[in-house]
């Protein structure tokens, strides 16, 4: 039986529901010896900044229970090399969507102008784990009017699709995907990292050199579930699933519980190929039940009465 | 030459227990068409075929020791120590069972130079990462590699049996002097340091054993290569997790710039 992969997040039109996370893929290029990315629904890049940054100092990583810890800093090669040199290392049919990242929320906005200039940029996707450092370090999607002050501007910024990427630490994240559409953001994504700590026995100190990191992998499916199922429910626009997928079932419940699409994070270290296998999963999945479009799986969960 | 890395579902032929803690995996592996010295793979145990698992998860770095062409495909030699929670789950694995397999990785050792002599420093499973070098060495010319390894015991050691098989010369240092001389293996380095004054350094194992190699070839004016091993969640350059600091500020990725460096561009201070 066919099966209709085709899914609509927020304008971008999509080959099938999956991308691939942010910081997770590179710039894209790196998976070609393992994968054909024109399989994909589209790419999210690592999160871009006005400037080139370097990053954190090792241990940037830790392995957790079925999980890992991440603080790599706000490494990346900036907005411009992107454009010159890693875009152009793409395929033509592949979907881009940029990742933007700042200090400030003008760094923002000029990121999201510059990429917007790119034909090969279907959309943005802003971040907003970013600790804004005059708010003492709190994360824009933490506090609901930094998160608000920031969409807007990006909104200003760019008429691209635009994605908000919001931060799992937080009470409400109903609350946290109002503002995004109340201030135009066209979908929202979720969820990041969660804020996370590990120790090493022998020193006494914390196993990053941060201090602090972000955990990610199969140990948040639950919660990211559970974030994306609140958050879709709060808002009409669509929302883009992340956390902890592994296999072509985790990424089917996300659209169960709502999602319109999904991003394959950390899967892709432990196995390059692992989009477009859960890709592929996702249409045998449909086809032996009879589901004719993914579609029509969003939103289907089926509470208890 | 640098091969395309590949992905494979690599087939468990063998998985034997070779004394304390280390062991032997050869594996089968479809399409893989050989690497340089120094190149790694990342192997998952665990994730492949009937009842998937995700924990531990990340796959694990190892050198790739030994690779034949044999008659089912090739065959890739690992040599390992159990040392965790993924190398005890990597222990379990039966042959004829399947792991993931992601490699070729990583950039090689520089080529020998026929001028001069390389001095093969290896500590504990750093060892693994040279035996290719050892090889290539020995068909070089006579008298090209002298070979220094070193472990805490004679039961620890890895790989001495196939080094010695080579035609090098082969010193060993052991911590508690089980076998060779006692102490350790940077001791027998400053001396062929001194003794041989047309000498290269190419070094594996711990971080303070590396650091100090790099400082006595330092100290001669003496090139030095270092294997780097950091932790790795990808292998392949895209998670940025296994940077390594340099001493002009920046970072370099162990994976995909390294494993092998020159140990002059490594900052040792900020190294973890
Ligand atoms: C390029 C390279 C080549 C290597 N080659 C070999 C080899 O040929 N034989 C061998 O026995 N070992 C080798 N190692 C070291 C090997 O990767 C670690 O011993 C192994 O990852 C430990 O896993 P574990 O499950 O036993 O430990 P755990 O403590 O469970 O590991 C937890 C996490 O830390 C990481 N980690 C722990 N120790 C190390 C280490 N020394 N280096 C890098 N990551 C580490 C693990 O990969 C894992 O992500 C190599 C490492 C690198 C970077
Ligand atoms: C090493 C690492 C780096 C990451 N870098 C970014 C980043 O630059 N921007 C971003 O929005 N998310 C980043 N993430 C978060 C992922 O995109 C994703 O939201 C998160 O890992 C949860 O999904 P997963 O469990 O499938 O990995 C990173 C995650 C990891 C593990
Ligand atoms: S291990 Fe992922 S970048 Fe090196």
């Amino acid at each position: 039986m066919s099966v209709d992969t085709s899914v609509d997040l927020g304008g971008l039109r999509l080959r099938n529901p999956v991308l691939t996370a942010s910081g997770t893929f590179g710039y894209g290029a790196e998976f070609a010896p393992f994968l054909d990315l024109r399989r994909l629904g589209g790419i999210v890049s690592k999160s871009l900044t006005l400037e080139p940054r370097s990053g954190n100092l090792p241990h940037r990583i830790a392995e957790a229970h079925a999980g890992m810890l991440n603080a790599i800093g706000l490494e990346n090669v900036g907005v411009d090399a992107f454009i010159r040199e890693k875009i152009p290392a793409l395929a033509a049919e592949v979907v881009i969507v940029a990742s933007v990242f700042g200090r400030e929320i003008d760094e923002y906005a000029q990121a999201c102008e510059r990429l917007s200039e790119s034909p090969r940029v279907a959309g943005l996707e802003v971040n907003a784990s970013c600790p804004h450092v005059r708010s003492g370090g709190i994360e824009f999607g933490q506090n609901p009017q930094l998160l608000a002050s920031l969409v807007r501007a990006v909104r200003r910024a760019s008429a691209k699709p635009l994605l908000v990427k919001l931060s799992p630490n937080v009470t409400s994240i109903a609350e946290m995907a109002k503002v995004c559409e109340a201030e135009g953001a066209d979908a929202i994504s979720l969820i990041n990292t969660l804020q996370a700590l590990d120790v090493d026995l022998e020193t006494r100190r914390p196993k990053l050199r941060n201090g602090l990191g972000g955990l990610s992998g199969p140990a948040i499916l639950p919660v990211a579930l559970r974030m994306v199922w609140q958050a879709s429910r709060a808002v009409s626009i669509p929302v883009c699933g992340i956390g902890g997928i592994m296999t072509a079932e985790d990424a089917v419940k996300f659209l169960v519980c709502g999602a319109t699409a999904v991003q394959v994070g950390t899967a892709s270290y432990l196995n390059p190929a692992a989009a477009g296998e859960i890709a592929d999963g996702m249409v045998d999945w449909a086809s032996r039940r009879g589901v004719s479009r993914l579609a029509d799986l969003i939103g289907t969960l089926q509470p208890w009465s | 030459m640098i091969r395309a890395p590949l992905r494979a579902d690599a087939s468990v032929l063998e998985n034997e227990a070779m004394g304390a803690a280390n062991r032997r995996l050869r594996l089968l592996v479809p399409g893989f068409e050989g690497f340089e010295p120094g190149q790694f793979a990342m192997l998952s145990p665990g994730a492949v075929g009937g009842a998937l698992r995700f924990d531990p998860l990340l796959p694990r770095p190892m050198a790739i020791y030994r690779a034949s062409s044999g008659s089912a495909g090739a065959e890739v030699e690992i040599l390992y120590k159990v040392s965790g929670r993924g190398t005890a789950l990597l222990a379990q694995a039966r042959p004829g069972e399947q792991i993931r397999f992601v490699g070729p990785l990583g950039r090689p050792f520089p080529d020998l130079r026929s001028d001069r002599v390389a001095l093969l420093v290896g500590g504990g499973t750093g060892v693994a990462s040279l035996y290719e070098l050892a090889v290539r060495g020995a068909r070089l010319r006579a008298g090209a590699v002298r070979v220094l390894l070193g472990a805490k015991s004679a039961r620890d050691l890895m790989g001495h049996a196939d080094f010695s098989s080579l035609a090098v010369a082969v010193d060993v240092s052991t911590e508690d002097g089980s076998l060779g001389e006692r102490g350790l293996v940077t001791e027998p380095l400053a001396r062929w340091l001194a003794d041989e004054p047309a000498s290269d350094v190419y070094a594996c194992g711990p971080t303070a054993m590396m650091r100090a190699a790099a400082a006595l070839a330092l100290r001669f004016g003496r090139r030095c290569f270092v294997s780097l091993e950091n932790p790795m969640a990808c292998g392949f350059g895209v998670c940025l997790g296994c940077a390594a600091p340099r001493r002009d500020g920046g970072f370099a990725l162990v994976c995909r710039d390294g494993p092998v460096f020159d140990a002059t561009i490594v900052d040792w201070e900020r190294l973890a």
